[in-house]
C-alpha cells in the first residue's frame, strides 16, 4: 500500500486579494530571496472545508438540498402517531444537526398561523442531505415513534458521522480541555506560494454620491486604496492515507471518497476573500499526484528561481517535470506512481486524478 | 571514532517555535533542538501520548545544528472564527461551526521563517534505546508526515540522511556531501552563488560537551522534556559558534 499521496497544483489567480493580512494587503512571503504572493494554507483549508463539493463529494453527489427537511421529519412524526408538542421538538432536534434553526421574535409567534409556526422547524441555509443520512433519519424517526424518549445525543451524532469523521480526519482537532478527542490531520496543506516575483499593487478608488448635485461640494463621497495581485499558485498536499484510514476507524472506502472531496476542493475552490470585488475564481490548470512510502517533499525548489518571461504557466509545467526527473536521479525515486491533469494541453483528467489517488 | 547521523532540512517556510504564551507565537532563527526530534519521533512513528518513549529519544540523543541559511522572519496575521462555547450543542465539522452564528475571532501573530536551511548531526548515546541506522531507514520512509515546525511547512529536500564516522563533530560536517551541488543542479545555481545565504558565517549549535569545540556562547534553554503530558520542560545549556563560510 502507497502511505503518502502527494499533489502539486499550479493554479493561475487573476488580480485578486484572496488572502489578506492586518492591513488589508495580500499576504506575502520570500522565496529564494524574492517577494512572492501567498494564501496561507489556513484559508484554503477553511475555503475547501465549507465549500458545498466538500460536503457533497463525501456522497457520490446525489441527495437533496433544502431547507424545510425539519418540516417533513415533523409530518412524519406526526403521521406515526407521535403527540404534536413532542415531534415539534423531535423535528427541531434533528434538524438542528444539520444546521441552525430559524427562530421568530415572540411577537412573531403570537401571530402566527399554522404555516408560519412551522418556520422554527427550518434551518437558516440550505442543507445538503445525503441518502445515507436520510436513510438514518427515517430510521430514527421510526425509533422515536416506537418509544417515548426525545432522541438522545448519540442518536443525533450518528446521523452526521460521516461527515465529521471525515472533516476531522483530514484536517484533526485539538481540543486543550479534552486530549482524548484530539485527532492527528492524515493531511498536510503548505501555503500557497506564486511562482514568479510579485509587486502588490493599489488600486485608488473613489465613490461618487449620486444625489450630490455639485453645487457646493464636488469631491468625492468616498475614498479609499484596495490592493491586489495576480499569481500564478504553486500548492503543495501530502496525505497520510494510512492515517486518514485510521482516524476512520479502518473505513478505507470512506477514505477514498473523503480523498476524492480533498482533490476535487484543492483543484476546484478559491478562498472567498473580495470575491464580490474580484470574481477571481480559478481552477486548478496542472496537477500532479504522486504514491509512494518514500520521505514525501514538495516541489517548491522548482520554483526557487523566480518564473520569468512570457509563458508562466507553460515553463512552470515543465520545471515541475525536470524538478521531478532531477531529483529521482539524485536521490533515488521519490514515488512509485504518478499521474498527472494539464487543462492547458487538455491531458488527463480529474476522474483520472481521483482514481489514481483511491485504493491500495 | 564517533558515528554520527547527517541530514538536511530545508523548505520555503519553517517556524522553530520558541517560548510561546497567547496571541504571539514566536520562531528561533534556527532549528531548535525539539523540533528536530519533533521531525524525527514523527518518522519514527511515535505519537504525541507515548511519553515514556518520547522521554527515552529525547535522553538517547545529542543534536547538533549547523545554520546554512538562517532566512528571513515572515510574521503571518492569522485569524480564526470559532463559535462561542455552548454546552450541548454540537458542532459536526467546520462548516456547523462558521454556521452557528455569533462568532468570535481569535486572532494569533505567528512567526515563520522564509529560506530557511540547516544540517543536523545525530549521535547516540551508548546504551540507548535508539540506533542511527533504524533513525536513518526511518527518515527515508518515515511512519507519519514530516514537518519543519508546523504542518503547513513541509520539507522541499529528501533529507538525504547518511551516517558518517568521523573524530568530531565539525569534521563530520565537513564530510556531509555539500549540499550546494545538489541544490544547483536542482536551483540553477540559485544557492551556490550565495542567494540564499547572506551571512558570512555559518553557526553551529550543539546540546552536550564537545571536547574538540570551543563555544562562543553558551546560554539557558527552557526546552528539555520532562512531561510532554503536562507540557513541563527542564533548564539546558545550548552551545554556539560560529565557522567563517570560506572554512567550510
Amino acid at each position: 500500500m502507497s502511505k503518502f499521496i502527494q499533489l502539486h497544483l499550479l493554479t493561475s489567480y487573476p488580480p485578486a486579494n484572496l488572502n489578506r493580512d492586518d492591513l488589508g494587503r495580500p499576504k506575502t512571503a520570500m522565496m529564494g530571496g524574492a517577494n512572492r504572493l501567498r494564501v496561507s494554507s489556513q484559508s484554503l483549508k477553511r475555503a475547501w472545508r465549507t465549500s458545498d463539493i466538500f460536503r457533497s463529494a463525501l456522497t457520490d453527489h446525489l441527495g437533496v438540498r433544502t431547507k424545510e427537511m425539519g418540516r417533513d421529519i415533523y409530518q412524519q412524526l406526526l403521521e406515526k402517531g407521535v403527540k404534536d408538542q413532542a415531534a415539534f421538538s423531535y423535528a427541531q432536534a434533528i434538524a438542528n444537526v444539520f444546521g441552525k434553526l430559524k427562530t421568530l421574535s415572540k411577537k412573531e409567534k403570537a401571530d402566527a398561523d399554522e404555516n408560519k409556526r412551522q418556520t422554527e422547524l427550518e434551518i437558516e441555509q440550505l442543507a445538503h442531505f445525503s441518502p445515507e443520512e436520510q436513510q438514518a433519519i427515517t430510521k430514527l424517526i421510526d425509533e422515536l415513534a416506537n418509544g417515548d424518549d426525545a432522541p438522545s445525543d448519540e442518536q443525533l451524532a450518528l446521523l452526521r458521522k460521516q461527515h465529521t469523521a471525515a472533516d476531522i480526519a483530514l484536517f484533526g482537532r485539538m481540543l486543550a480541555s479534552s486530549p482524548a478527542y484530539n485527532t492527528e490531520a492524515a493531511a498536510q496543506v503548505a501555503h500557497a506560494i506564486s511562482v514568479h516575483k510579485v509587486a502588490v499593487e493599489d488600486d485608488f478608488f473613489t465613490a461618487v454620491d449620486d444625489l450630490n448635485s455639485g453645487e457646493e461640494d464636488m469631491g468625492a463621497a468616498h475614498m479609499g486604496e484596495t490592493e491586489f495581485a495576480a499569481g500564478l499558485f504553486y500548492l503543495y498536499l501530502c496525505i497520510d492515507r494510512e492515517l486518514l484510514i485510521e482516524n476512520l476507524s479502518n473505513d478505507s472506502a470512506l477514505a477514498d471518497k473523503t480523498l476524492a472531496a480533498l482533490i476535487e476542493s484543492a483543484a476546484t475552490i478559491a478562498p472567498s476573500g473580495k470575491q464580490n470585488s474580484f470574481a477571481s475564481r480559478a481552477r486548478a490548470s496542472y496537477i500532479l499526484c504522486e504514491k509512494g512510502n518514500q520521505q514525501p517533499r514538495s516541489l517548491s525548489v522548482a520554483f526557487l528561481k523566480p518564473i520569468g518571461g512570457n509563458d508562466l504557466l507553460a515553463q512552470s509545467i515543465q520545471n515541475i517535470n525536470e524538478t521531478v526527473k532531477k531529483m529521482d536521479q539524485v536521490y533515488g525515486a521519490c514515488a512509485d506512481r504518478r499521474c498527472s491533469l494539464n487543462a492547458e494541453t487538455g491531458e488527463g483528467s480529474l476522474q483520472d486524478i481521483i482514481e489514481c489517488i483511491s485504493g491500495d | 571514532m564517533q558515528s554520527y547521523l547527517l541530514f538536511r532540512l530545508y523548505g520555503p517556510m519553517a517556524a522553530w517555535g520558541d517560548t510561546a504564551v497567547g496571541e504571539f507565537r514566536p520562531s528561533h532563527d534556527h532549528p531548535t533542538r525539539t523540533a528536530t526530534l519533533g521531525l524525527v519521533a514523527a518518522a519514527l512513528g511515535i505519537r504525541r501520548d507515548q511519553e515514556e518513549t518520547l522521554l527515552s529519544l529525547d535522553r538517547s540523543i545529542n543534536v547538533a545544528i549547523r545554520l546554512d541559511a538562517p532566512g528571513e522572519v515572515l510574521r503571518d496575521y492569522h485569524t480564526t472564527q470559532v463559535p462561542p462555547v455552548q454546552r450541548k450543542v454540537i458542532h459536526y465539522t467546520r462548516q456547523d461551526e462558521l454556521n452557528a452564528g455569533k462568532l468570535h475571532t481569535i486572532l494569533s501573530s505567528r512567526d515563520y521563517r522564509c529560506d530557511c536551511a540547516a544540517t543536523i548531526a545525530l549521535r547516540c548515546k551508548k546504551n540507548r534505546n535508539f540506533s542511527l541506522n533504524e533513525i536513518s531507514e526511518a527518515l527515508a520512509y518515515p511512519k507519519l508526515p514530516l514537518y519543519l515546525g508546523r504542518k503547513s511547512c513541509p520539507l522541499s529536500l529528501p533529507l538525504a540522511a547518511i551516517i558518517i564516522d568521523a573524530n568530531r563533530l565539525t569534521e563530520a560536517f565537513d564530510q556531509y556531501p555539500d549540499p550546494q551541488s545538489e541544490l544547483d543542479t536542482l536551483t540553477h545555481g540559485l544557492w551556490g552563488f550565495g542567494g540564499l545565504n547572506k551571512e558570512k558565517v555559518t553557526r553551529l549549535y550543539w546540546d552536550s560537551d564537545e571536547t574538540n569545540l570551543s563555544p562562543e556562547m553558551t546560554y539557558p534553554r527552557r526546552d528539555r522534556l520532562r512531561s510532554r503530558r503536562r507540557w513541563q520542560f527542564d533548564e539546558r545549556i545550548e552551545y554556539m559558534a560560529t565557522q567563517s563560510a570560506t572554512e567550510d
